[in-house]
């Protein structure tokens, strides 16, 4: 993931962002009381919010840096589950020894997230925000069934990953709220996981990612989770698939059903970068990648 | 006489780049560092139409923000700047104007049309926000293929077509050639649009000295000469109070190789305001509004007889100019070396073809790292690969068999080029030697029995370098660019100033230059100073592209240091009673060979202009000369690349497994600036293979106007290149050497596609060549 801003008719005017406010917020009550203000924006990491400020494709009243705002940025293991605060950056995600344990994919797909530079600011809260339809981080929330906790002035709410994921670049969130916290329950041990992505180049948007979480009983897949992104309006679950693969060898037969299941709902773009036509391959391509990955790293027989 | 750099100490060391101290501290000091005090800060507001009359413009709104100090149109600008015009020899060529903005019609995307200036580029943003402008949209025609079309919308109608260039070029009897043929393999190529994506956009600052009348213009260019001499005929003063510094630049590849109207605009508004007047460009406008490269559709056809022996070679070239000329180059550039040098390093006795240079509502085309061979070089390597494969032969040895040999140069191509002489042959046989050619071919076996999609791609070229004033760098271009001056001179304290007329960015100039100029003069390198990129060092100058500077400027840097090295000589013999010939000056010290006698060059500098009547007074001579050189010919450069990829035969994704290339740069001044040259061209190269791309829509939007989706490879894609320099005869120039900046980029995307081809039995004719563009061509079952 890069910070990417939508296709746009060029006037050739900007580069400077319009004129804005900045206000820096010293703790979570002062955040969300400047958030109540018309077009205030949050400022995280600004990987994705500044170019698009600087295009003036936003035109926040107000920039509220939550940087400062103690304990947003916490990692926690909790009863069931690990609680990720918003304020993650990518990076420590992909370093630290909980989420290793926890969730693997995790560590390993946060390598695909832009580059390092951009993965040392950049937030897991502005990512799921932001929610672009190649980002990795909607996602691997959707995936490990993941539930996000929003708050505003007005108190908080818990809100699923599939719920909170709308549309393309659109999420649940009111205009005064703001993400705290990712909650991702803990995956049954022997769980095995798979991660493929192809972009352009190394750190690009994906052109299509899958991740698939599984376990192997009786020499059969049990709890399939297939998610994928970069192929349609927003992050999807191939639950059709999941379907498919539960309870069966992961023998070709079954393999392939998945994928044409998988191919099936996607509603992939065509953009410069590839065309519908390609995506919805590659996914197949990336998921059949993934689920013998995750197999393996389940312990089932090849 | 014998000179030291006979033997020489520095021309040939890896020395470490003189330049990096400062540009890796944070010490550089580009345009847009200097900040004047009341500098007035530039936002232009761009043509968003492709193809529109100016109704009107309201710059009410703007004219009243805050911090505003000017808005100002094309009737503003018209009575304080004339336009500019590249004229051309050629016949059939219609020249465009530039002008600082645009006046009645755009005809491009990203042209500028209004200039705000503010206290802060930020205020002027704002302001040209607040700019109501009321175009009349005309019909476009985007596609070269509808612009060439009867009945097209004209861009220029004055001009009464969109074709504004054709020349033909002819030898021997083409007919005759295909006739006796026994294979003919032919293809349409096309080399996508590209942008040069320098790490520093282009900037200028204009500063008017009230006192001198004078204009000092700090710009981010490679051409301060050509930028001074443009500047002095467009406003009308002499070049004595036109001065243009180009600082540390960040990079060109040709994207600062012209005269932009930004440049106009900020230099006329300045002298107007008395105030200095700055632009520094962003990323969209750099990716809208500077000159963009190739574009070219290629279709050609070489016949062959059956022991490969190449016969003829026809083309036909359409070259998508952009909308217009640039300056000076004129709109001939890339499209007329296309054709000038699609016949390469092979021996064709008959080659026939056509170009043809069509206006198009898009940025104007313009030297970019290359100019036309990477076109021509892609389309000629592929018709070979072809060739190869109808044959029977292998690539490699059906290059072996045409390459032009030893022996016969110096050779005339079909297009008119001379071909001193080179080692095309050598850099065939060293290449293949460097990976392992036969063993890869084995690999290569083994992998497709495997199933793997693994491929071998090559690609020999030539290139002219280091042009002297026999032809001027682009065809019918009526300016010189044949010859270089340096001016070098030893001061009161010794020390050595030696002062070219060329601008480097980011080339390693500083560093070469002073190496010629040690052992020349026989000196240390840090007894010298090497000043460049600014006008006024040398009555004329045309600046550093073309692969020009170290031929050209590095001989003139010879010429003058020689010259001063008599004259110092000359004054030592005299203050130790010695011959001339005794002496020997090395270190920066002369010393009476085999004695233990010697002066420092500080020693003779203060006896020759502080220690009066050391040296009799007729006797007396500055240590200081001027002179320039002009190589009159061009002398090829040229090498053979060896590409190896693998493509994932389930996603197309294209990996480059190795990369090497074989050249002959002549003698090598300084193998570790050469290396990164040539890692440099072929990360270019490899962009344009597989990555980089312009895209205009039909409607003629640029899609691509950020680096979201204008790809340029990173570190990431780009493989280790394993380089092998020629060690043959050096070149018939002054310094042995030939220009070696743009062969990178002209062999990669042959190579690769090349390769590619090979990996896939598929008929790669469009780059770049990506994933997407594999799994259509699959899809729709095309093979070679």
């Amino acid at each position: 993931m890069a910070s990417r801003t939508p296709g746009t008719r060029r006037t050739g005017i900007a580069m400077k962002p319009a004129p804005f406010r900045y206000h820096l917020a010293t703790d979570l009550p002062d955040a969300l009381s400047a958030l109540a203000e018309p077009d205030a924006k949050l400022l995280a990491g600004g990987q994705s919010l500044m170019p698009m400020a600087n295009f003036r494709l936003l035109r926040p009243s107000v920039l509220i840096d939550i940087n400062r705002v103690a304990g947003l940025g916490a990692l926690a293991q909790q009863p069931g589950g690990i609680r990720i605060g918003a304020l993650s950056r990518h990076a420590t995600i992909e370093t630290a020894a909980l989420i290793a344990r926890a969730h693997p994919i995790l560590s390993h797909a946060m390598t695909h997230v832009a580059h390092p530079t951009i993965r040392n600011r950049g937030t897991i809260g502005g990512s799921l925000a932001h929610n672009d339809p190649a980002a990795e981080w909607p996602m691997l929330v959707l995936l490990l069934d993941g539930a996000l906790t929003l708050a505003s002035r007005r108190g908080a709410r818990v809100v699923a990953a599939r719920d909170f994921l709308t549309g393309p670049l659109a999420t649940a969130l009111a205009q005064d709220e703001m993400v705290i916290a990712i909650d991702l329950p803990d995956s049954p041990p022997g769980t095995g996981w798979g991660f493929a992505e192809i972009a352009r180049r190394h750190g690009d948007f994906a052109l299509a990612a899958v991740g698939v979480t599984l376990r192997a009983k009786d020499g059969c897949i049990a709890d399939p989770r297939i998610a994928l992104t970069g192929v349609g309006d927003t992050a999807l679950r191939a639950g059709a698939a999941e379907a498919i693969l539960n309870g069966q060898r992961p023998d070709a037969v079954v393999v392939a059903a998945a994928i044409a299941a998988i191919r099936d709902v996607l509603h992939p773009m065509t953009d410069l970068h590839a065309s519908a036509a390609y995506r919805r391959h590659l996914a197949g391509v990336l998921a059949a990648r993934a689920i013998r990955d995750a197999w393996r790293r389940a312990g089932g027989e090849a | 006489m014998t000179f030291a750099e006979a033997r020489p100490r520095f021309v040939g060391a890896p020395i470490r780049r003189l330049e990096d101290p400062r540009l890796l501290t944070g010490h550089g000091s580009f345009t847009d560092d200097h900040a004047p005090p009341r500098c007035a800060h530039v936002a232009f507001r761009r043509a968003d139409h492709p193809h529109a009359r100016i109704v009107a413009v309201d710059t009410e709104g703007a004219a009243r923000a805050p911090g505003v100090i000017g808005v100002f149109t094309a009737a503003d600008l018209a009575p304080l700047v004339r336009p500019l015009r590249a004229t051309s020899r050629m016949k059939e060529y219609h020249a465009t104007e530039i002008l600082a903005l645009a006046s009645d019609i755009v005809r491009y995307v990203g042209q500028p049309v209004v200039a705000v200036l503010a206290d802060s580029r930020y205020m002027a943003e704002d302001a040209a926000e607040l700019l109501d402008i009321a175009y009349e949209p005309l019909p476009v025609a985007t596609s070269p293929a509808e612009a060439v079309a009867p009945g097209a919308a004209l861009l220029h109608p004055e001009a009464g077509t969109n074709v504004l260039l054709t020349r033909a070029f002819t030898r021997g009897d083409i007919d005759a050639a295909f006739a006796a043929a026994s294979v003919t393999v032919s293809g349409t190529f096309r080399l996508g649009r590209k942008t040069p994506a320098a790490l520093e956009n282009r900037a200028c600052l204009a500063e008017w000295d009230h006192a001198r009348r004078a204009l000092t213009i700090h710009a981010a260019t490679g051409i301060p000469g050509v930028l001074r001499d443009a500047l002095a005929e467009c406003l009308d003063l002499p070049g004595t109070r036109v001065r243009v510094i180009a600082g540390d630049v960040g990079g060109s590849f040709g994207g600062k190789g012209s005269v932009y109207p930004e440049e106009l605009a900020v230099a006329a508004l300045a002298r107007k305001l008395g105030r200095p007047v700055k632009w520094t460009g962003d990323r969209m406008e750099d990716l809208t509004a500077t000159s963009q490269a190739f574009d070219e559709i290629v279709t050609a056809e070489l016949a062959l007889a059956a022991d490969g022996t190449m016969l003829g070679l026809r083309a036909d070239v359409l070259g998508d100019i952009g909308a217009g000329s640039i300056y000076p180059w004129t709109a001939a550039l890339e499209p007329v070396q296309v054709v000038s040098f699609l016949p390469g390093p092979y021996r064709i006795a008959a080659y026939a073809a056509r170009v043809r240079g069509v206006a198009t509502p898009k940025s104007p085309t313009g030297p970019y790292r290359g100019v036309g061979r990477p076109a021509a070089t892609f389309a000629m390597e592929r018709l070979v690969d072809l060739a190869a494969a109808r044959l029977g032969l292998d690539p490699a040895e059906l290059r072996r068999r045409n390459l032009v040999t030893a022996e016969e140069f110096p050779y005339r191509t079909g297009s008119g080029l001379i071909w001193d002489r080179a080692g095309f042959q050598e850099s065939l046989a060293a290449a293949c030697d460097a990976g392992n050619y036969a063993a890869l071919r084995e690999e290569q076996a083994i992998a497709r029995g495997a199933g793997r999609w693994f491929g071998i791609g090559l690609a020999t070229y030539a290139e002219l370098t280091g042009i002297g004033s026999r032809i001027a760098v682009a065809p019918g271009m009526p300016i010189n660019t044949g010859t270089e001056t340096s001016s070098i001179r030893i001061d009161a304290t010794g020390a050595v100033t030696a002062a070219f007329g060329i601008a480097a960015h980011g080339q390693g100039l500083e560093t070469a230059l002073a190496q010629v100029v040690a052992d020349a003069l026989g000196c240390r390198i840090e007894d010298i100073a090497i000043l460049q990129g600014d006008s006024a060092l040398v009555p004329s100058s045309t600046g550093t592209y073309a692969s020009r500077s170290a031929v050209i400027a590095g001989g003139a840097g010879a010429l003058a240091a020689r010259e001063v090295r008599r004259k110092l000589l000359r004054a030592a013999a005299l203050l130790l009673e010695v011959a001339e010939a005794d002496l020997d000056a090395t270190d920066g010290i002369v010393r009476v060979v085999g004695t233990d006698r010697s002066l420092t060059f500080r020693e003779i500098a203060r006896a020759v202009y502080s220690e009066m009547g050391r040296i009799p007074r007729d006797r007396r001579e500055d240590l200081a000369a001027s002179e320039t050189y002009d190589p009159y010919l061009g002398t090829a450069a040229c090498a053979t690349h060896l590409a190896v990829v693998e493509v994932d035969p389930e996603t197309y994704h294209i990996t480059i497994r190795a990369y090497y290339v074989a050249e002959d740069c002549g003698r090598i001044i300084n193998p570790l600036i050469v290396d990164g040259q040539v890692q440099g061209g072929v990360a270019q190269g490899i962009g344009a293979a597989l990555l980089e791309d312009v895209v205009y829509d039909g409607a003629g939007q640029i899609l691509t106007a950020s680096f979201v989706d204008y790809l340029l490879p990173t570190a990431a894609e780009i493989p280790p290149i394993g380089i092998t320099h020629l060690e043959l005869p050096p070149p018939d120039n002054l310094l042995g050497v030939r220009g070696m900046g743009e062969g990178g980029t002209i062999g990669a995307p042959a190579a690769i596609a090349n390769a590619v081809a090979d990996a896939l039995g598929l008929a790669i004719t469009d780059l770049p060549i990506t994933p997407d563009r594999l799994f259509r061509l699959l899809a729709s079952g095309e093979t070679a």
